[in-house]
């Protein structure tokens, strides 16, 4: 039972992998059409198959988030770690700026500088900006949490045993902080991937996702901009998002648990 | 002959000036040397200042340090290192949390070889001389599979892989059961017969440590107040806060009468010995006490 969203998830990835269909293309005989056996999910109003559209989305959006989640993990790694190692006047930099940035409302921040962006820009540099500013945002927290932990780990008596052994600072580092680092590291990633794939989804749903043509979940949630008048087989990207979502949410305790 | 340690040193953290006071002391070798003292009086902070790791902490020491001609305040810092682990070895009390919790043992005591030598020893032999199973299992164990007393062992084999002229005990058995304690006393004891090393053993348990060492240090506040052989602390204490500790040693009431069997009785009668004919006795029968 509890295997079966993530079942869903990678037979939708799967097949997205190695269908023919391009998610560009338009049937100009069969514009928006109700579902059929050549559309499963019918066609849109400029007459492209949106079960085609859904797999390709589904690829971009998990691909995408999960890159802009490694990026925001090594961010925050980076900066959380530095901060927590040195300690002092870096630290209280880092903290203090971590501190004013989270105090900013983070969806309009996004929306404003992707509306500031201009309108023609390429469709794959509209889908790079938009995740790359949601890592640049997504570090936040994560820093928090990871310089919390490297500070509780070289304040621990394990790293005080390590230096009465005479270990030098490079190998204290790597054999006693990265390993109980891991685990936290890994938890942040986990929490990142779906924080990024709702949040693209509210962006997309607004339209300042990828530019046409490009399907990601979010973009694909543009139709239902008057949800009243949509129909019912367009709201197929909120089901694939609940159930990646849901995936990401039970992947993280067991991540965790495991090691 | 030159003492193993001759310290003379002041310790101060930048929010607590003063923690150590001039306190002088020295080490023979292979002498076993008890530091007494109550909970906030310095102790654990001389086995930092003698690592040199009150600076990590940032905490200063002053004063002089010499081990084995050398002043260990004035080395430099990568000097400083290559004696801590390798001719100082540390034990540290709570033996669990001074595991790494995602090392398994074996990992954890190379870790301690490679700090400053290559290859690997032999680990088993080295298990068995803390008397711990000499299997190649209990080194794939973690930390969080082990006994306390077992834990502490692992830490003791840590502290004696390199063979250390000294090796620093900084209340090693505040959280192991009296059993486990007498043994680990007693591993101590034959660690210091077989590898002469000598031992700084701190505690607050004036009986444990009676138990075993040659000479006792009680500190009190920051200050060394008494020093010396512990026969001479037992027969005849001269400051008033010695006194006050050997009055707070708990004696059984209602056994006095009764034979050996008792427990306490036996304890009792470990003080004596310590006063009558040195430690060893004492410390035999400090383990039979704890046993019966």
């Amino acid at each position: 039972m509890k295997a079966i969203p993530a079942i869903l998830l990678a037979l939708l990835l799967i097949v997205s992998l190695v269908h023919g269909g391009s998610y560009s293309s338009q049937h100009r005989e069969s514009i928006d059409a109700p579902p059929s056996w050549r559309f499963p999910l019918g066609t849109d109003d400029l007459g492209r198959d949106r079960f085609v559209r859904l797999l390709d989305a589904t690829r971009i959006s998990v691909l995408f988030a999960g890159a802009a989640a490694f990026a925001a993990t090594l961010l925050a790694s980076l900066a959380g770690g530095i901060a927590g190692y040195t300690g002092g006047w870096f630290d209280h930099m880092v903290v203090r700026t971590i501190d004013v940035l989270l105090s900013l409302p983070s969806l309009f921040l996004l929306l404003v500088t992707r509306a500031l962006m201009p309108l023609n820009i390429s469709p794959v540099l509209s889908l790079l900006v938009t995740y790359a500013l949601m890592a640049a945002m997504g570090w936040l927290s994560p820093a928090r949490v990871i310089r919390a932990g490297v500070r509780s780990f070289f304040d621990s008596e394990y790293v005080l045993q390590a230096r009465a052994e005479g270990c030098s600072e490079a190998r204290i580092l790597v054999r006693h902080i990265l390993p109980n680092l891991r685990p936290i590291l890994l938890a942040q990633f986990w929490t990142s991937v779906p924080v990024f794939i709702l949040t693209e989804a509210s962006l997309g749903f607004l339209g300042l996702s990828a530019g046409e043509p490009f399907p990601t979940w979010g973009s694909l949630l543009h139709e239902l901009q008057n949800p009243l008048m949509a129909r019912p087989e367009a709201f197929a990207p909120i089901v694939a998002i609940a159930l990646c979502v849901c995936c990401f949410k039970r992947i993280t305790p067991w991540r965790v648990s495991q090691i | 002959m030159n003492p193993v340690l001759y310290a003379r040193i002041s310790a101060d953290y930048p929010n607590r000036p003063g923690v150590l006071e001039d306190v002088e002391f020295a080490i023979g070798r292979g002498e076993i040397l008890g530091l007494v003292g109550e909970s906030g009086s310095g102790k654990s902070t001389i086995a930092m200042t003698l690592l040199r790791l009150i600076e990590s902490k940032g905490g200063k020491a002053r004063g002089e340090l010499l081990f084995q001609d050398r002043n260990l305040l004035a080395l430099p810092g990568r000097k400083m290192r290559r004696v801590r682990g390798r001719e100082i070895g540390l034990v540290l009390q709570s033996p669990l949390s001074a595991l790494n919790p995602s090392l398994r043992i074996g990992a954890q005591i190379l870790e301690a070889w490679r700090a400053h030598r290559q290859g690997s020893p032999d680990l088993l032999q080295l298990l068995e001389m803390v008397n711990l199973p000499p299997e190649p299992g209990f080194l794939n164990r973690y930390p969080r599979q082990l006994s306390v007393g077992q834990a502490q062992r692992v830490l003791i084999a840590m502290a004696v892989i390199h063979r250390p002229a000294l090796l620093i005990a900084d209340e090693p058995t505040s959280a192991l059961d009296v059993v486990t304690q007498a043994e680990i006393l007693r591993l101590f004891s034959s660690l210091n017969r077989q590898m002469g090393t000598s031992i700084l053993y701190i505690s607050h348990d004036l009986l444990s440590v009676a138990s075993f060492c040659h000479r006792i240090a009680i500190l009190q506040q920051g200050r060394i107040v008494e020093a010396n052989t512990t026969a001479e602390i037992f027969r005849n204490p001269q400051h008033p806060y010695t006194q006050a500790l050997l009055a707070a040693i708990p004696k059984p009431p209602n056994c006095l009468e009764t034979t050996t069997d008792c427990p306490s009785l036996a304890w009792s009668e470990t003080i004596n010995q310590a006063v009558d004919d040195g430690q060893y006795r004492a410390k035999d029968s400090l383990v039979c006490a704890s046993r019966s």
